[in-house]
């Protein structure tokens, strides 16, 4: 500005001292203060240093108008006043449009920085907002950015329902106010949604004390869109990243799932091979001990009611693989529902129990005048074979396993409770599970593991439902409802 | 920020809300009077002056301070006051200085933070101050040295206490209602509405035509076309300190300089 200044006084003298009026040829060096303002200070620039290079020379050019009239002399005085305010101004504003136009560049390329590194929406946001408030010269700035429902702002704390802001999300128009307070120097407030795929995703809003003219207006709407682009870029890209991550998690969870399902598998495999050679070698060895050997009438007796003890129970066995195959395959268990009395099927079935075990009192309670229930009488049997079985096998040897029975609604619920060690809490939730068996359990009594995941899917299969009530050193009480017979 | 907290109703009164009508009607019925008194011969014509500078000044300070939601007593009592120093002043020697009266109500008003509508209250910038003082001495140099090439006037200081009179005058009412008034109160509030070049515009535009209708202005054509430019320039020049400093004090010193400048200037 100095040098201006000093310029512009330069010439004067030197047209005071040339003495040769509105011709002299000194008055075409008013032309290098002016061009230096305008390219250094641009439109606002060149125009005052034309103005002010007119007014100094119009002392020499006025007076000849007044002695002469319009003479040729007057005329080219006349002529290098236009052509300085043409050059001051044209050379200012290019200058300015250029520096516009090389901000917005700029700004493009730092909004693009700032966004290649993965980033959640609202820090994304803050580093936008950081990376604009400089280059803008803006005395506020806000972004806004929709996040599903909520809205995430970097630059205010929220989104006052009837503000600006708020109208520019809801029309998706950019809008102006030209008083937003301020006194002698009004307050503009502008704000241009930002824009991707034709909707508004969010809002950028600025704020000047002073002019936010047209042309600078246009290109914030422009700014809008390509922040929203990028933005929306960024939120893909985030949004990849995190879909990789997720699918690398389940990935790795599956996988956990399959190695502990095929380390129960093989543990399945030894044990059940285990079961079934058990009843099979006793087979085998009292089948031998009949065909080789004499034997009185008495043990023969006896020996065959072991061999019909271990052949149901390899019957079962069998039965049990099949139905979970069966499950594994998406299949209901095979029934065929009759009109079944409860009382009845307990006690036959607690009654071959207790030819097996003597170690366990089974005590029966069954309300009078139960009503039916639509079962397949094999399944029920099952079922009951398997609670009381595990009743048996988790409780300690003397304690009474109770087998109750009620009707409820219009159902029979069928409760199997022993007082043994009882289920852990965390286990409760996967011992209906294929091949799971709870880890204190393991050592405590032989097991495939796949009995309760058989009666569940029976129950099931019933249209019925199994609960299982448990606390650690109090016992297990499992209850089982079957709906009753339409008939009954 | 505003865009986000405050709710963005759309404008709803006029650029000449709050205009003080009463009091208007009634100084152009009080010039009427006067002048109809004056032509029949009930009073002398200096009381036409007397009326004309109270009701033309008194009109821009009143409808100034009216707009920056002063009290409207506050605007009598500047029209009392203008129209007493207008008395004071036709009877020479030291009457000029009863023109301290509006200066002084009006900064009394200023000091008290109610005209800071105006510009006026607020810590006084001095680089604007400073800025507004040159710029006033460039025009002011300007306007020696051009009429002194062209039309023959020069500044004389033969009649100093005429020249002291002039500067009373426009310290407490010439400049002082323009000022409030064109920039003040006018640049102010067109700037909320356009773009400030709009308003700086017809700031200026309407300053020029108070001048081009003043009585007092010669009616020469130099002379006219050289206040017309100097008042351009000094409009523009002024709304853009207002605009820039956030205070009318640049304007005002601006003002002050170029027209003691101005005043200093006789023929002969």
């Amino acid at each position: 500005m100095t040098l201006v200044a000093a310029l512009l006084a330069a010439v004067t003298a030197l047209l005071a001292l040339d003495g040769a009026g509105p011709a002299s040829l000194f008055r075409h060096a008013y032309l290098v203060p002016v061009v230096v303002a305008a390219l250094r200070f641009g439109a606002l620039g060149g125009t005052i240093a034309a103005a002010a290079a007119v007014l100094l020379s119009a002392p020499f050019v006025l007076p000849e108008i007044e002695r002469s009239g319009l003479t040729s002399e007057a005329s080219e005085g006349l002529m290098t006043f236009a052509v300085l305010a043409l050059v001051g101004v044209l050379s200012g504003a290019l200058r300015t449009r250029a520096g516009r136009h090389r901000r917005r560049y700029e700004i493009l390329v730092a909004i693009q920085r700032t966004l290649a590194d993965a980033a959640a929406l609202d820090v994304a946001l803050v580093r936008v907002r950081t990376a604009l408030v400089p280059r803008l010269r803006m005395d506020d700035l806000a972004l806004v950015a929709r996040d599903g429902d909520r809205l995430v702002v970097a630059g205010g704390d929220r989104v006052a329902p009837g503000s600006l802001v708020a109208r520019v999300l809801d029309e998706g128009a950019a809008a102006f106010v030209g008083d937003a307070g301020g006194g002698c120097r009004s307050r503009r407030a502008f704000a241009t949604p930002l824009v991707s795929g034709g909707r508004a995703i969010g809002v950028l809003a600025v704020e000047r004390k002073g002019e936010i003219a047209a042309e600078e207006r246009a290109a914030l709407e422009a700014l809008g869109a390509h922040v929203g682009l990028a933005l929306e870029n960024a939120r893909l890209a985030s949004r990849q990243r995190q879909f990789a991550a997720e699918l690398a998690e389940k990935i790795s969870v599956a996988r956990r799932e399959l190695e502990e399902l095929d380390r129960a598998k093989s543990a399945f495999v030894a044990i059940a091979s285990h079961e079934l050679r058990t009843p099979l070698t006793a087979l085998q060895g009292f089948s031998e001990l009949l065909a080789l050997r004499r034997l009185p009438p008495e043990e023969v007796s006896r020996l065959a009611g072991v061999m019909r003890r271990e052949s149901k129970r390899l019957g079962r066995i069998v039965s049990d693989l099949l139905d979970l195959s069966r499950i594994e395959r998406g299949l209901e268990p095979a029934l065929c529902r009759v009109p079944l009395a409860v009382e009845p099927t307990i006690a036959a079935t607690v009654d071959v129990l207790r030819q097996g075990t003597a170690t366990h009192p089974i005590a029966i309670e069954c309300e009078p005048s139960l009503p039916k229930v639509a079962a397949d009488p094999d399944a029920l049997e099952r079922v009951l074979t398997n609670l009381i079985s595990n009743a048996i096998k988790y409780s300690p040897i003397g304690s009474v396993v109770r087998v109750k029975a009620r009707a409820l609604g219009g159902a029979v619920a069928i409760e199997v409770a022993d007082s043994g060690r009882g289920i852990p809490a965390e286990a409760l939730s996967r011992i209906f599970e294929p091949y799971y068996r709870v880890p204190d359990a393991v050592d405590a009594a032989r097991g495939t593991g796949i009995g309760l995941t058989v009666v569940k899917a029976l129950v099931e299969a019933h249209g019925g439902a199994v609960r299982v009530d448990s606390a650690p050193a109090l016992g297990t009480r499992v209850t089982v409802v079957l709906p009753a017979s339409q008939g009954a | 920020m505003w865009a986000l907290d405050q709710p963005c109703a759309p404008r709803a009164d006029r650029l000449v809300a709050d205009t003080p009508l009463a009091l208007l009607a009634t100084l152009a019925l009080g010039v009427a009077t006067t002048g109809t008194l004056v032509a029949l011969a009930v009073l002398p014509p200096s009381a036409v002056h007397v009326a004309g500078v109270t009701a033309g000044h008194g009109a821009l300070l009143a409808t100034a301070l009216a707009w920056a939601h002063v009290h409207s007593a506050s605007g009598v009592v500047v029209v009392g006051l203008l129209g007493l120093a207008a008395l004071a002043s036709g009877l020479g020697g030291l009457g000029a200085l009863a023109y301290l009266g509006p200066a002084l109500w009006i900064a009394w008003l200023a000091g008290r933070g109610r005209l800071t509508g105006l510009g006026l209250g607020g810590p006084v910038p001095l680089r604007g101050a400073l800025t507004g003082a040159l710029v006033g001495a460039f025009l002011a140099c300007h306007l020696l040295v051009s009429v002194s090439r062209t039309l023959g006037v020069h500044v004389r200081v033969d009649r100093l206490s005429e020249v002291l009179a002039a500067v009373a005058y426009d310290l407490g009412a010439n400049v002082l209602a323009a000022e409030c008034f064109f920039r003040g109160a006018l640049f102010t509030r067109a700037q909320r509405r356009w773009p400030a070049a709009t308003a700086a515009a017809l700031s200026t535009a309407a300053y020029v035509l108070r001048y081009l209708v003043d009585p007092l202005l010669p009616k020469s054509s130099e002379l006219v076309v050289g206040a017309v430019f100097y008042l351009v320039l000094l409009g523009a020049i002024n709304c853009w300190l207002l605009w820039w400093s956030q205070s009318l004090v640049p304007g005002l010193l601006s003002a002050l300089v170029f027209f003691a400048a101005y005043r200093t200037l006789g023929s002969g």
